[in-house]
């Protein structure tokens, strides 16, 4: 579904050369849930850009459901990240002067949804995130935990293949840090694919497949799937 | 695609940057139309047809002193002087001169005085049969004045009883019929038109009236009298620098003094419309930058405010069109209102300027090309910044700002 063949990033300034990314390879099933970690400045956060098309890669082949990303323009990206990915920011992203409807609405129009299934999509969602009581607040009426379950709806509103979910987690207390995580996970259940770059190994371990990126490479591939068999097994 | 809606309702919620703009707009389409018609009706004053050559025509004082001299008999050979010059075309003695903002005025009636009748005010020269070639005005009906017909005294016992008036003069008197011939009345004195000129200014070009004049044949010579001399095109220059000299030598107890073009003499008569014409236009340019400066900057700030938020929106799926679209129907919609609101105070401002300055009422072609012009200005404006804003790279969505 999605597949990195040696991509490399790397970003130029008059004195120094920085490889972000380096002979960078990935596959992605349909259905799987993933959790990117690695320490600060290893290129996570670039991985996850190049992987939502935001910004181009220097080298190597990108394939996103056998689309070649690298041969797309300007726009054929835009209309590709519309229509197969789902973004969710650490920060939120949400737009302060529209209301939670409104946030939601903004990728569906982008797309050219008529009104009246952008009204049904966007309840269905306000109510996948418990939140459809609270369509005409403005996002800063909100908590922390409630402005991601809007972020989360936005995401999923366009019924996205991919979701592209940078430290979802990272501006939350642990309550609702969970409850977000619990979310994601019943989207995924649900069969949406998920991509997730996160600091904390407690959500990281919750992921049934995790990657380490350090110094922009994958440095380890870890089935967590296979090594939570394997703790059953010996009762642990 | 066009957010009208959700852009609507996040102005509404964040206004006092819209209403600023608004403002200002507003306050730009009032004064630019107003100053824009007050400039055109300005232009066309400057511009409108005299009836004179005025590059031909030049002007002058004569001041006698000399008391062993009879005035009437000194301009008769003073004249004749002047059309022997070479370039010369011909002179007169005027009683006053047009487009210079001084001379006289009367009414002319169809019934003689105190008699009621239809009476309309025009401004009128003493001069004698060479006034129409000198002025160089086209006689359209009837004829010239012949030499029996000017009347030269020293005091007023003996009056004119012929005229040529102006064809605006003419229609006044008599509307919808030939007015040649007929008999009017200065004062109580009767007039016979004799001649029909197509157009001649008088003094006053700011009078409701400025093309009503009539000659009349008139001779009263004064110490102080007024010549007018037309010479050939180009001659003027040469003729000028001669004539105090050739005076002079006819006599010389006297002061030959303000040699101007008649254009020189219009020119210092309507500085003032001028000056106020050019200092409209520096207003209404100033304004208009200002206008396009204020959306240019309100954009601007707009942008680095929504920096991430621009980066969000290409990334869930914004083109780059979408984010200029964004913010041209963004600053449409505050124009829109803008321009509503100042066509409501550019038609108030305008019943004012009527009411208080006698300008005639604006004419609402000036408005809606004003608004036009407002509306392409600001979406101009607005086009650079909204092209820099969707060069935003779409990972500043993920970076943190």
């Amino acid at each position: 579904m999605l597949k990195m063949n040696n991509i490399s990033k790397m970003y130029q300034t008059e004195m120094v050369q920085t490889h972000a990314l380096r002979d960078f390879n990935l596959n992605v099933n349909e259905g799987e849930f993933i959790a990117v970690t690695g320490p600060s400045g290893s290129g996570k956060t670039t991985f996850l850009n190049i992987a939502g098309m935001l910004e181009p890669f220097s080298d190597g082949e990108y394939f996103l459901d056998d689309i070649n990303v690298g041969k797309l323009n300007d726009n054929q990206r835009a209309d590709l990240r519309n229509q197969k990915i789902g973004f969710i920011f650490q920060g939120f992203n949400l737009i302060p002067d529209l209301n939670l409807y409104e946030n939601i609405e903004v990728p569906l129009r982008y797309r050219g949804i008529k009104a009246n299934e952008r009204k049904r999509r966007i309840e269905q969602c306000l109510e996948q995130v418990g939140l459809a009581s609270r369509a005409k607040h403005l996002p800063q009426q909100l908590s922390g935990g409630q402005q991601q379950r809007v972020a989360i709806a936005r995401a999923l509103a366009g019924e996205p293949r991919f979701l592209l979910a940078d430290e979802p987690t990272g501006n939350l207390d642990s309550l609702m840090a969970r409850q977000v995580m619990e979310l994601l996970e019943q989207i995924n259940r649900d069969g949406a694919t998920i991509i997730m770059v996160t600091h904390d190994p407690e959500l990281a371990r919750r992921a049934p497949r995790n990657i380490q990126v350090v110094d922009g490479q994958l440095a380890d591939f870890t089935l967590y799937q296979g090594a939570q068999n394997l703790k059953n097994v010996a009762g642990v | 695609m066009l957010e009208i809606k959700p852009i609507f309702h996040a102005l509404c919620r964040s206004k006092v940057g819209a209403m600023l703009l608004l403002i200002q707009i507003a306050i730009t389409t009032a004064i630019v139309s107003n100053a824009a018609f007050i400039i055109q009706d300005k232009i066309s004053f400057l511009s409108q047809e005299t009836g004179y050559p005025e590059q031909d025509i030049f002007l002058f004082n004569v001041m006698t002193f000399g008391k062993d001299v009879n005035v009437t008999q000194q301009f008769e050979l003073d004249e004749a002087m002047i059309r022997q010059l070479p370039g010369v075309v011909g002179a007169a003695m005027s009683s006053s001169a047009p487009l210079t903002g001084s001379g006289s005025a009367s009414d002319f009636s169809l019934k003689p005085a105190p008699q009621e009748s239809l009476s309309v005010r025009t401004g009128y020269f003493f001069i004698d049969e060479h006034g129409v070639n000198t002025y160089g005005v086209k006689l359209i009906a009837g004829r010239n004045f012949t030499e029996e017909e000017v009347v030269v005294t020293d005091n007023f016992e003996k009056q004119a009883n012929v005229t040529i008036v102006s064809q605006a003069l003419l229609t006044e008197l008599f509307p919808g019929e030939n007015g040649l011939g007929k008999t009017v009345y200065f004062g109580d004195i009767p007039l016979k038109i004799v001649g029909v000129v197509e157009k001649m200014m008088g003094p006053w070009l700011k009078d409701s009236r400025p093309d009503n004049l009539a000659f009349i044949p008139f001779i009263n010579a004064t110490s102080s009298a007024n010549f007018v001399v037309r010479t050939e095109p180009g001659q003027r220059a040469s003729v000028i620098k001669q004539i105090e000299e050739a005076m002079l030598n006819n006599y010389n107890k006297r002061v030959i003094s303000r040699i101007r073009g008649l254009d020189e003499s219009k020119a210092e008569y309507v500085a003032q419309d001028k000056l106020m014409m050019r200092m409209l236009i520096v207003l209404i340019t100033i304004l208009v930058l200002v206008t396009a400066l204020g959306i240019f900057g309100l954009t601007l700030f707009n942008i680095s405010k929504r920096t991430k938020q621009i980066g969000t929106r290409r990334a869930l799926g914004a083109r780059k069109s979408a984010i200029i679209n964004y913010f041209l129907v963004e600053n449409a919609m505050i124009c829109c209102v803008g321009l509503v609101l100042g066509v409501i105070v550019a038609l108030l401002l305008g019943q004012i300027l009527m009411q208080y300055f006698s300008i005639a009422a604006l004419p609402p072609s000036y408005i809606i090309i004003t608004a036009m012009g407002v509306f392409c200005m600001s979406l101009l404006a607005v086009f650079g910044p909204a092209k820099r804003a969707a060069n935003i790279s779409p990972s500043i969505a993920t970076r943190t700002i």
